[in-house]
Parts: C-alpha cells; sequence; structure tokens
C-alpha cells in the first residue's frame, strides 16, 4: 500500500517543482523580457524621431539660408518663422514632445540679435530653462571677419574669407519623449531620450 | 533553468543588434543631409570665384583644410559638410577622400564616361569629396562634373558629392553584440540654380 501511497504522492510533488521552477523562471525573464521590448519599442521610436529631425533640419537650413532679407545681414533670421515652418513635419513623428523656438524678443518682439543669441550646448541646458521633453529650434548665425586693408605681400580679401556669405546653423536640441511615461523610468525623466541635430550652411546670394 | 540560460544571452544579442540597425540608419540618414547641403552650397559662392592665399576651413579631429587656389564653392560645401556632419562622430571612421575634383563626364554614345580628377592642391584627406568646376586665375577653365543624362547631348555642369565611412561599435556597449561593422556611402548632387549671383 505504501508503494501505492509514493506513486500518488510524488508525480504531484514533481508537478509542483516544475510549476516552482517556471515560476521562478518567469520572474527572472519576464522584468528582462519587458526590458527588452521596451527598449526595441524606444530604439524604434528614436530612430523615427531622428529621421524626422535630420530631414526637418535640413529643410530648415535651406529656409534659414535664404530667409534674411540681405545676405550681408547681421542678424539670424526669426528662429520663430523657421520652427513653424518645420514643425507640421516634427510633430507627427514627435508626439508626446514640446516643440518650441530657442529665441529671446527684443523690445519690437524680433528675436533678438545674433550677438546676444546663442544655442544652447547640451539637451540638458534646453530642460532646465524649458522642462522635461522639451525640444527647441535655434537658429545662429556665424558673420565672417570684417574685411581690412590687406600687408603689402597679401592680396585682398584680406584676412582670406573676410567676404565669405554669412554661415546659418539650425540645431534641434533637448529631450524627446519615449514610450516610458515621466516618473517610471530611472531618475526624475524617465526614459527621456536626448537627441541633438544641427545643420549648416551659408546663406544664399542672388543676382541682384 | 537551460532555457532561460539561452533564451537571456539570445535576446540580448537581438536588441544589441536591432539597436545597432537602427543606428545606422539614422547616421546614413544623417551623412545623406550632410552630403545634400554640401552639393547645394557650392552655389553659394560667387561664382569662379578662388580662395586667395592662405585660406583654411574646416576638418575632424583638429585637422585643418588647406583650400588656397580652390574654388570656393568647393570651401563652402567643405565647411557645410563638417558643419552639419557633427554628430555620432565618435562612431564614424571616415574613409579619405580628396576634397575637390574636376572633370568628371557621365558620358553618352560620342563621349566617353571619365572619372573625375583631383583638382591641382586639393586635400587628399578629406572626408567629403565635390566634384566642382571653376574658372582658375589665369582665365584657365576647369570644367565640373557634365551629366550628360540630365542634358543631353551637351551636359548639365552639376555638383557632385560624396562621402563614406564606416560605423564602428567597438567603443560602446553595442559592441557586446554586434560583430559587424556597416560602411555607409552618401553621393549628392545639386543643380546650378537659374538665379544664381
Amino acid at each position: 500500500m505504501g508503494g501505492d501511497d509514493e506513486g500518488v504522492v510524488r508525480p504531484r510533488r514533481a508537478h509542483r517543482q516544475r510549476r516552482g521552477q517556471a515560476m521562478v523562471e518567469f520572474a527572472v525573464v519576464l522584468p528582462l523580457f519587458l526590458f527588452c521590448l521596451i527598449g526595441a519599442l524606444d530604439a524604434g521610436l528614436w530612430a523615427v524621431q531622428s529621421s524626422a529631425e535630420v530631414s526637418a533640419v535640413e529643410q530648415a537650413a535651406m529656409i534659414a539660408s535664404s530667409a534674411g532679407s540681405s545676405p550681408l545681414s547681421e542678424t539670424a533670421p526669426d528662429a520663430r518663422a523657421i520652427t513653424l515652418a518645420i514643425s507640421g513635419r516634427l510633430r507627427t513623428a514627435m508626439f508626446g514632445t514640446t516643440i518650441e523656438s530657442w529665441c529671446t524678443t527684443d523690445a519690437s518682439g524680433a528675436c533678438a540679435p545674433d550677438s546676444t543669441q546663442h544655442c544652447p550646448s547640451t539637451p540638458a541646458e534646453v530642460q532646465a530653462a524649458d522642462g522635461p521633453r522639451v525640444v527647441v529650434v535655434c537658429v545662429s548665425e556665424a558673420d565672417p571677419p570684417a574685411c581690412t586693408t590687406p600687408p603689402s605681400a597679401q592680396a585682398a580679401p584680406f584676412p582670406p574669407g573676410c567676404d565669405d556669405s554669412p554661415m546659418i546653423s539650425v540645431r534641434v536640441i533637448g529631450f524627446v519623449a519615449s514610450l516610458v511615461p515621466p516618473g517610471f523610468g530611472p531618475g526624475a525623466r524617465g526614459f527621456e531620450l536626448p537627441t541633438d541635430i544641427s545643420a549648416t550652411t551659408h546663406t544664399l546670394r542672388f543676382a541682384p | 533553468m537551460l532555457e532561460t540560460a539561452l533564451v537571456i544571452p539570445i535576446l540580448l544579442f537581438l536588441i544589441c543588434n536591432f539597436i545597432a540597425v537602427m543606428v545606422q540608419v539614422t547616421v546614413q540618414q544623417q551623412l545623406n543631409s550632410a552630403t545634400a547641403l554640401a552639393a547645394q552650397s557650392r552655389f553659394q559662392a560667387p561664382e569662379n570665384a578662388v580662395d586667395p592665399a592662405g585660406a583654411r576651413c574646416c576638418g575632424v579631429q583638429g585637422v585643418t583644410l588647406v583650400t588656397a587656389g580652390l574654388p570656393t564653392g568647393c570651401r563652402y560645401a567643405a565647411e557645410t559638410f563638417y558643419g552639419t556632419m557633427t554628430a555620432y562622430a565618435d562612431l564614424l571612421r571616415w574613409q579619405a577622400a580628396t576634397l575637390c575634383t574636376s572633370g568628371g563626364d557621365s558620358g553618352n554614345e560620342t563621349n566617353p564616361r571619365l572619372e573625375p580628377v583631383a583638382y591641382p592642391g586639393s586635400p587628399a584627406q578629406a572626408e567629403v569629396s565635390c566634384d566642382i568646376g571653376s574658372i582658375k586665375a589665369g582665365g584657365v577653365v576647369v570644367p565640373g562634373y557634365v551629366d550628360r543624362t540630365l542634358d543631353p547631348p551637351s551636359g548639365l555642369d552639376v555638383v557632385t558629392c560624396t562621402a563614406a565611412a564606416s560605423l564602428n561599435f567597438a567603443n560602446t556597449p553595442l559592441a557586446w553584440g554586434v560583430f559587424w561593422t556597416p560602411t555607409l556611402h552618401a553621393q549628392a548632387e545639386a543643380l546650378p540654380p537659374p538665379f544664381r549671383q
């Protein structure tokens, strides 16, 4: 009889052990699987957002390079107009992210001149200024050095490059939203992803 | 536990490679954008302008390219390329190219296809190469790339810029599961605008 009892009990114990082992394995693998799944989804989302940013910044650079009223103007084009031109393209890909212009307005309501308009150097700077999940569009202009009378051995123009057209840079920088909502990721930012895409080109010259 | 021990490394391997492909796509698009802007910016320089002695421009890792005697449009293209291709610098291993070339021809039945040749004095260790025509100081005409498929039979003087680099994941956490090194290549053409200076 005892042999019969053992024959009944052993499969149950083995079944419980298998269930216990399966539960432990499940508990180990599930967080890792979720981590990988969210990582893969976020990587895909990041690629889509980066793709939209690159094409938008390229378009913005072309617009900004021809937007100045004069190629010799010493102020960058208004970042708000450039942002408006590309925001439609950005918004379709960057849901959950606020898109703003990096612009300090002067008394007349226009963007401040380039001498006081500096783009943020890191995404963290944008976050500190504008909050989480914000990317800003920043337009800056670098003017060539002023031409001077060349030394005797040098030919005009001097210094070299002084008659160049100004260089326009458009930068999209900040933190974009990911699939993990704020508060659920490591740190206060959650799984926000930093982004910093820029494009630089010379301003256009048109025939008179 | 054997299944778990097998599944976890495979899962991590797959996610690493998936992320690597996403990075490759993104860098390729950035390279395409930088090359396209570089080709277009050639036309933002005055036509036939040549850089004076002492002219220099951009480069990566502190390298400066000497552009004296080269078409100004070539320097503009380089400045645009380097100014735009600022992201992912640590991942890229550039393939050296001649900054400024000229004289390529797409060819047709009567004109043979010609490969561009290096512009005299052009830096040979640049990351981007642009085929650009110009008139040198002595009035010598240096043709750019003649694309006869766009304007047969005489051809159209277009600017072509190319850049190539390999993507190296060795210094990233992805190196754990990514054992391939993709090569990225970008080429862009720009047509002369009708209202240029």
